[in-house]
């Protein structure tokens, strides 16, 4: 995480240990409520609430916008703690953002994405039956056919598979042909394909590459400005590394998975599947969901799997800030728990969210839920209570604190704790 | 009418013009045939195919199994093994040095003369099935780009969209806001929740829905809402689980739909996916995308409509007003029944809904396929007067029971049905489960406390 | 003469013996070999109970479906693989000899009533063959390697038949039942007759797919 986003966390309040917020009360204010959303500080509740027909509005710590829509949906805090929804008034569709619409309207918006530090906000588009992409207000200039896999890089770009000529009802020789390219700030490559999946940003922005297939059977990796020689039988999302010089990305042939570098075979091992890369650059250290033998998975850190294996599934795999904690979920048994440095939690959890980490990777926080009710487990040992609704937890920047976001009886709660208290 | 197509059958069958297939064979040199042939025999295929083709007896019990045989007069060329004999056999034999008019028969008999229903297995002595060396055959047909127009136009659609029918990403949320709109009629505060995190079930359909019949996801959140479900749709790409790339072939393709369902499905932490009343897109997610994805079993609990119908009903979430009067018969797809054994299930719901259920025979695990399943009514209309002849025993088993209501639990059995009852004039109505339980529901809110 | 006969009831019948027990024992090492490594996933879906379930229902005469669409094929078939292996175990000239050689033995059938059931093994044959030329299913799918496998099916059982009776050329006779026989066994694990060790795995197989992912039978 960037500055910016660690001054916001030093300026949020640490101190007052708890506050509360009756969101329970708005329900006979309103038709209806939705489920609500809740800032990264903890100071801001919100809700989609309706109180007539087709007449929509936000509220806000009980607090509610002066404009009304006819439709909203996809309402959600940025990182920075800023509220935004798409809304609709007379068939158009905008952004608001804390109450403020933005200036460009649209036949449809969707996709809503920010970067981490909260800075851009970029959507999909459709205008007129053609698609682009808005990033803070600012729609592509051209529009395409048809557009699928918007993705938005941390400083602003934007990216998106997007459809460049037309194909008459199925013309599967056009389609071979290649009516796919890659559009950039809304300027489509010069290359085209049959498929192309997954595009992926440098940590700088500045590049991308993206998995394509080059014909029915044939399957390989764009990287910056051409396209591997070698073809796969199939391949996942690329990622960069050491300081975005370099590309790996999982590749299949003969059967199996392996991860491959710069078009040239990477890790040694072979796996039945491989995928999510995880990054740290600063570390050099890559790793990846791995299965090493079918129906198991583990993690693979730098080519070396972990002992702790699950039967179902593994998700969110991410390093901690400096790289030396590196933390998945595991679903064995219908169970999910935290593994973080091949170390098992026990958990036994319905449900299970990424956890959150503090810089060094020393404390790690997870919020779960189990048989309806909602715990927190930090660092591997469930902290007493449960709650109706836990939101994401937050860790204090000197990692002494953790913000604890809850609804319990219809009552929203802020929480400081001391991590001291909970390991 | 009817007499002149089926003594014509075989003019008919070797009439039918598929330009894909047609302009695919013009491109093959006779180096590239055998190439990939001994490629998919030798790389791609091991000790099972090897099994079952060494196991064979040749002893043709499984003819009596397969709807095709006895839809055309119990004509040898249909039965199970003989599809083996006239691709699979040959093509070893030969090493792969086969014709293009072989291969055009080729297309023919793996992609619109099995439905891959796997009900000759269940009447083999080994079991062998027969359904995998189909798919073998398709798998060919697939590398060397002969696939069938409509069903092919299906995978692109799939692979550039992750739906099965070019649904764009708007139109498919603008849908579900129009369908929770409407319903709001009936209760003013249904919602369609979109991309709830934390859910306890995400609901999803296939595209022909969104497409075709919206109203069916309408029923549905009526359904959901009634019960009072903790319940939401993900408004990006991953909804929809049907997948015509398994039945081409095509198992990169295939993997990656699962893998893209199974992925929504994760980011939205649900407990279970609860999908409407299709066969093949469960039998996608729960049997074959995900294999080649790695993943053994469902990694999240998939749930069937059928299930959760009965779920809904015996826990009293749903309470039924009055009892359906119609006489009704039930069709079991395959891709459920024999795909998943929930015929039983199916029978409870039947019950439980309607006053007056006729069973058809044969019936559960040991049902005919509807004629339309594993992609052969995707290879679509240049196919669908050969497809009727090659259905007539289904006809046949449908005008038995007598009744007026054909529940069929699947879209495509639904799609299948429909072609036979209008092409023979059998008079039918086909209905969902969801369209009975609609009819004969209390619109009432559950409250739990059971 | 005599040094031939010696050799084919001595020697050869231990070479026939071992040249199947290798030959079994090789395909199957070989097959597992070959599933291990390209289809590996296929263990992970074998279940021992639903593998024995199926093959059970499979071995009930009358239980799968299957069979009681055919009930004259398969009562033949089942009483025919039955005997195929009960009529030359329990056989007392063939215990006889075992005695004398190895001091084995075990109970044995009386000699008319197993004279009886080696005609109806060579009628069920004669079913098969007939049935092969005249169902047509059957016959689009039959190739004549399959009456070559009847034949060599029916050999040892009406040579043995006929010396039993001792209605010509005793010797002859006695000299090509014992070949027979041991040409049966010895190509057991080279042709299609490998089916008695296929047909189990290749059930254990579908039933294992059927019972433990599908949740349904498959008889
Ligand atoms: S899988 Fe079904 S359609 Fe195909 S051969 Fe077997 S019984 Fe016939
Ligand atoms: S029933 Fe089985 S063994 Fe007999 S012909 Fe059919 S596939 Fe071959």
């Amino acid at each position: 995480m960037n500055d910016k986003n660690a001054n916001g966390r030093n300026a949020w309040d640490w101190q007052t240990e708890k506050k509360q917020i009756p969101v329970k009360e708005w329900e006979s204010q309103f038709n209806w409520v939705e489920e609500p959303h809740v800032s990264p500080d903890g100071e801001q509740v919100a809700s989609i609430v309706n109180s007539d027909e087709a007449e929509f509005s936000i509220c806000v710590n009980g607090d509610v916008w002066e404009d009304t829509f006819e439709k909203a949906w996809s309402l959600k805090f940025s990182p920075d703690g800023r509220l935004a929804v798409l809304a609709a008034n007379d068939e158009e569709w905008t952004v608001c953002i804390d109450g403020t619409e933005w200036e460009s309207r649209f036949d449809y918006i969707w996709g809503m994405t920010f970067s981490s530090d909260g800075s851009y906000l970029g959507a999909a588009i459709q205008q007129d039956g053609e698609y682009g992409v808005v990033v803070n207000d600012e729609p592509w200039e051209s529009l395409y056919e048809n557009m699928n896999h918007f993705t938005l890089s941390e400083q602003g770009g934007s990216a998106a598979v997007v459809q460049v000529s037309s194909m008459s009802q199925g013309d599967i020789d056009g389609f071979a042909g290649g009516l796919f390219s890659l559009a950039v700030n809304g300027e489509p490559m010069p290359q085209t394909f049959m498929n192309i999946w997954d595009p992926a940003f440098d940590s700088q922005g500045k590049h991308l590459a993206f998995t394509i297939r080059k014909n029915r059977s044939d399957y390989s990796i764009f990287q910056v400005d051409t396209a591997w020689d070698q073809t796969f039988q199939s391949a996942w999302k690329p990622a960069f590394i050491e300081n975005d010089t370099s590309l790996v990305a999982p590749v299949r042939t003969g059967g199996k998975w392996y991860l491959y570098k710069n078009a040239r075979p990477f890790w040694s091992n072979v796996y039945e599947q491989l995928w999510q890369i995880a990054v740290h650059q600063e570390k050099k250290s890559i790793a990846a969901i791995v299965s090493d033998s079918y129906g198991k998975w583990t993690v693979s850190q730098d080519d070396r799997p972990w002992t702790n294996h699950a039967d179902q599934m593994i998700t969110d795999l991410s390093f901690s800030e400096q790289g030396d904690t590196l933390c998945a979920l595991f679903k064995t048994n219908g169970a999910w728990t935290v593994v973080a440095n091949d170390k098992p939690w026990d958990l036994g959890a319905d449900k299970l969210w990424k956890p959150a980490m503090d810089a060094t990777g020393e404390i790690v926080a997870a919020r779960f839920e189990k048989q309806g009710r909602y715990h927190l487990a930090v660092n591997g040992r469930v902290a007493p209570g449960d709650y109706d609704m836990l939101f994401d937890p937050e860790i204090s920047p000197d990692g002494t604190k953790i913000l604890i976001k809850s609804i319990t009886g219809g009552i929203y709660s802020r929480q400081v704790l001391s991590v001291d208290g909970l390991i | 009418m009817q007499d002149s197509t089926i003594e014509n059958k075989d003019s008919v069958k070797t009439d039918v013009i598929d330009e894909a297939v047609e302009r695919g064979l013009e491109r093959l040199t006779p180096e590239r045939i055998a190439g990939v042939i001994n490629q998919v025999l030798a790389k791609e295929t091991g000790a099972r195919f090897k099994t079952y083709i060494d196991t064979c007896m040749r002893c043709g019990l499984c003819a009596d199994a397969c709807s095709f045989f006895l839809s055309n007069d119990r004509d040898p060329k249909f039965s199970p093994a003989a599809k083996v004999k006239q691709t699979l056999t040959e093509m070893l034999e030969k090493r792969g040095n086969v014709s293009k008019d072989f291969l055009k028969n080729m297309v023919r008999i793996a992609h619109t003369e099995c439905n891959v229903c796997k009900r000759c297995s269940m009447y083999c002595p080994f079991g062998i099935d027969i359904a995998y060396m189909m798919l073998t055959v398709r798998r060919i047909c697939h590398k060397l780009e002969i696939t069938p127009l409509y069903i092919q136009d299906t995978v692109n659609s799939h692979s550039a969209t992750m739906n099965q029918m070019w649904v764009k990403e708007d139109e498919w949320i603008d849908t579900l806001q129009w369908q929770e709109e409407d319903a709001r009629e009936e209760f003013e505060d249904l919602r369609i929740p979109l991309d709830k995190d934390g859910a306890d079930i995400m609901y999803s359909v296939i595209a022909p829905e969104p497409k075709f019949q919206a109203g069916l996801i309408y029923q549905t959140a009526v359904i959901m809402h009634a019960a009072g479900v903790n319940w939401t749709m993900p408004s990006n790409p991953g909804w929809d689980n049907s997948n015509m790339a398994m039945f081409t072939g095509d198992f990169e393709i295939s993997g990656r739909l699962a893998k893209a369902h199974y992925e929504a499905a994760a980011d939205l932490h649900v407990n279970r996916i609860v999908m409407g009343e299709c066969g093949h897109a469960f039998r996608s997610v729960y049997d074959v995308g995900n294999r080649w994805a790695g993943w053994r079993m469902p990694p999240i609990e998939l749930v069937h409509a059928i299930d959760f119908f009965h779920e809904l009903l015996t826990t009293g979430r749903i309470k039924v007003k009055e009892k359906y009067k119609k006489s009704v018969t039930l069709h079991d797809p395959c891709n459920v029944s024999r795909g998943r054994g929930l015929h039983d299930k199916a029978r409870e719901v039947v019950n439980l809904l309607c006053d007056n259920f006729i069973e058809m025979t044969p019936n559960k695990e040991h049902n005919f396929c509807c004629g339309a399943g594993g992609g052969v009514i995707n290879c679509g209309p240049p196919y669908k007067t050969t497809r009727m002849i090659n259905n007539r025993v289904k006809k046949e088993q449908l005008e038995q029971t007598g009744a007026e209501v054909l529940i069929a639990p699947c879209h495509n059995c639904h799609s299948g049905l429909e072609d036979i009852t209008h092409h023979y004039g059998v008079d039918m109505e086909i209905k969902f489960f969801g369209d009975i339980i609609y009819e004969v529901m209390e619109k009432t809110i559950y409250q739990g406390g059971v | 003469m005599n040094a031939f006969i010696d050799f084919i009831t001595g020697p050869m019948v231990w070479i026939s013996f071992l040249i199947f027990f290798a030959g079994v024992f090789i395909r199957v090492f070989r097959l597992a070999q070959e599933a291990n490594s390209k289809e590996k996933f296929m263990f992970s879906y074998f279940s021992w109970k639903y593998s024995l379930r199926s093959i059970f229902a499979w071995l009930v005469p009358f239980l799968p479906a299957s069979t009681r669409q055919s009930p004259v094929f398969w009562g033949i078939s089942y009483l025919f693989h039955l005997l195929l292996f009960m009529v030359p175990i329990f056989l007392l000239s063939h215990i006889v000899l075992l005695e004398e050689s190895l001091g084995w033995s075990w109970i044995s059938l009386n000699d008319s009533i197993a004279d009886v059931l080696t005609v109806l093994v060579i009628l069920a044959l004669v079913f098969f063959a007939v049935r092969r030329l005249n169902v047509p299913e059957v016959k689009f799918l039959t190739r004549s390697s399959d009456y070559l496998f009847i034949l060599i099916v029916a050999l040892p059982f009406l040579t043995g038949f006929l010396a039993y009776h001792q209605f010509f050329f005793y010797r002859t006779m006695v000299i090509i039942h014992i070949l027979t026989g041991e040409l049966m066994l010895i190509l057991i694990p080279f042709t299609r007759f490998f089916h008695m060790f296929l047909a189990p795995i290749s059930r254990a197989y579908t039933g294992s797919e059927f019972g433990n992912v599908r949740q349904a039978r498959d008889w």
